[in-house]
């Protein structure tokens, strides 16, 4: 009798498998590790998921599949082509910067846990883009979730952490129970799970079905839409975001924003590709509103409230959000989406390195100034240069301005997109918004190089400035951090046909 | 319409239920004479004097031991089947192999809990 177990091609798995694995071996390290040993266990995260990212070089020919059901006609559970690998290193490298960002924070939170979380979030985030069925889908995106809320709550004894986990949690689950049920609609009409076979199924479904089939696509964007804090469920983002714990936050803007770009992607355009009449319009409105309430929001944030840093770079992070759902507009009119997504791809890439730069930046400036206020910024170049230098070429890049060139060169590629699909109305709000968005990026580099006020207020006051002098000392994961972001900004910038060549290509 | 209509014996049914319901209370209460002591004004408790206040705490970690619990019940459950067809043909040594992996992560949760002291009661 042949052998009834399914073989798995493991090599497929490994960006996948490293993550998880790590996870398990640092919850029962951090077990049996003395106290000043823990330390350690950040270092083995943050090496061990750049390692994951890694591991894709093996797979770059991208044709790997695995988790096939060949007997029943079906497609693969698991394909490891262009498309997930280039998101499996954006996740996973975001993940291992995030890492860096978490070693020397000081806010109390529990060790081993923390790191066990991290690593479990971004083993889901990097099954993601690789799931191509809806309930490898639903389970990554739930993988990548669940752990996410802990993550955001951990901070025991601070209240504000918890109103930003409950108001996540709740948001969350809402977006995934109302997925769920579109998706048992879609597979009430088609029969199947498959993305690919569903994408036949919509096709000729019977005509009682019909509605049914359409109220489950609807559904299932409006569960995805919520994930990625598209407007108008973008509300839980700036609470959320202040309350975590700051390199959390940062791994929510680049690592669940990356999620669920993926898994709207492969639903839209793999899944629900019958219905691109429907859903590349609701996407194109979705884009307009998402990146005006983002802009708008981003520009009333007053600059002396506690965490408005933060606060600032969460409502930013909802405007970039919808300049990525531009090219995925576009992709519903076209015939062969694979620029657009390529386009996509490329931004999300671009806005990873700059806003984890940013992210970095800010964690640095916070443990000085720990309200973490817009103004703290006032003069930072004079007590800081290198620092202040960085942050104004991350804000100078998520503005689209040189010397950021690479932001400027994704935008183009973004607008260009828009209006190949005839969709120039949408080209039109970009570009307002752009416009409203160099307001408020420039206004904080401005503040960057203004002269500090510091000096006139309390200048016998030497007690401050020792504090100042001793904090200057960069520990060494921010630092690290600091640098990888902005040499990888500085050379994409130099070169960005590194990540611009996406696209072109034809990633799907 | 038709498949509406097999509904409306649903609804009979409800309408009936909250009538008989009403009924008996509404005539019990016109019926019954009120003559009330202290006695039959205790709340009931089993047929004895109630004992102490109406605030009662419980023991917390009866939660964590009652969660554990449901794990390794959950985990019995996924067993059976797998009993049933783990040496039949066809299976092998990778059925086997994938058993022990999930068993070795809720061993994990189990130290986890052991080492953070769950599992003491004092």
């Amino acid at each position: 009798m042949a052998s009834l177990v399914q073989p798995v091609d493991w090599t497929a798995l490994t960006p996948v498998i490293v993550p998880a694995a790590l996870a398990v071996a640092v919850l029962v390290a951090d077990l049996f590790l003395p106290q000043g040993r823990k330390p350690l266990l950040g270092w083995v995260t943050a090496a061990g998921l750049a390692a994951a990212a890694l591991t894709v070089i093996p797979l770059r020919d991208g044709h790997r599949t695995t988790f096939c059901q060949p007997e029943t006609g079906g497609g693969c559970s698991y394909a490891a082509d262009h498309f997930t690998l280039v998101v499996q290193v954006l996740v996973l490298g975001g993940a291992a910067l995030t890492a860096l960002l978490s070693i020397n924070t000081r806010e109390k939170i529990p060790a081993g846990e923390y790191w066990f979380l991290l690593l479990s979030s971004a083993a889901g985030a990097a099954l993601l883009p690789a799931s191509r069925d809806l309930a490898t889908l639903i389970v990554a995106l739930e993988v990548t979730t669940l752990p996410a809320f802990a993550l955001v709550g951990l901070r025991r004894d601070d209240r504000l952490a918890g109103e930003a986990a409950l108001k996540f949690f709740l948001t969350s689950v809402t977006a995934t129970a109302v997925s769920l049920l579109g998706i048992s609609f879609v597979y009430a009409a088609t029969g199947t799970l498959q993305l690919t076979a569903v994408a036949e199924g919509l096709t000729h479904t019977p005509d009682q079905l019909h509605t049914l089939a359409r109220a489950g696509v609807a559904l299932t964007l409006v569960g995805f839409a919520f994930k990625l804090a598209v407007a108008p469920f973008q509300f839980w983002v700036p609470d959320t975001y202040a309350g975590a714990p700051l390199p959390v936050a940062a791994y929510l803007s680049v690592v669940g924003k990356a999620a669920g770009f993926s898994g709207l992607i492969l639903v839209t355009v793999v899944a629900f590709r019958p219905y691109a009449h429907v859903w590349g319009p609701a996407i194109g409105v979705l884009a307009a509103l998402t990146m005006t309430v983002g802009n708008v929001g981003a520009l009333r944030q007053r600059p002396d409230v506690p965490r408005g840093a933060v606060r600032l770079l969460a409502w930013s992070s909802i405007g970039q959000a919808g300049y990525l759902l531009v090219p995925m507009a576009a992709a519903g009119s076209a015939d062969d989406p694979a620029h657009e997504i390529g386009t996509t791809v490329a931004y999300a890439l671009m806005y990873a390195v700059v806003n984890l730069g940013a992210f970095a930046v800010v964690a640095l400036v916070e443990r000085t100034a720990p309200h973490s206020r817009l103004t703290d910024y006032r003069g930072l170049y004079a007590s800081r240069p290198a620092a202040a230098l960085a942050l104004a070429f991350f804000l100078l890049c998520l503005a689209g301005l040189p010397p950021g060139v690479i932001g400027l060169f994704a935008k183009v590629a973004v607008f260009s997109s828009a209006v190949g699909a005839q969709h120039g109305w949408l080209a039109v709000i970009m570009a307002v918004n752009v416009v409203i968005a160099l307001v408020y990026y420039l206004r904080w580099t401005a503040l960057l190089f203004t002269a500090a006020p510091e000096p006139a207020v309390a200048a016998d006051a030497d007690t401050g400035a020792g504090a100042g002098a001793a904090a200057v000392r960069t520990p060494a994961g921010l630092g690290l951090a600091v640098a990888v972001t902005a040499v990888a900004g500085v050379a994409l910038s130099g070169a960005p046909q590194l990540i611009l060549r996406y696209a072109q290509g034809a990633l799907l | 319409m038709d498949y509406f209509h097999g509904y409306s014996v649903v609804g009979l049914v409800a309408v009936v239920g909250v009538l008989f319901v009403g009924v008996a209370f509404a005539s019990g209460r016109l019926l019954r004479p009120v003559v009330p002591t202290p006695e039959k004004m205790l709340t009931y408790e089993c047929g004895v004097d109630p004992v102490g206040g109406d605030w009662a705490h419980t023991q917390i970690r009866y939660y964590v031991y009652s969660f554990l619990y449901v794990i390794f019940a959950v985990d019995a459950i996924f067993l059976f089947p797998w009993a049933t067809v783990f040496a039949a043909p066809g299976y092998g040594g990778a059925t086997l192999v994938e058993m022990f992996v999930f068993i070795g992560f809720l061993a994990v949760g189990l130290l986890y809990a052991w080492k953070k002291g769950v599992l003491e009661w004092t």
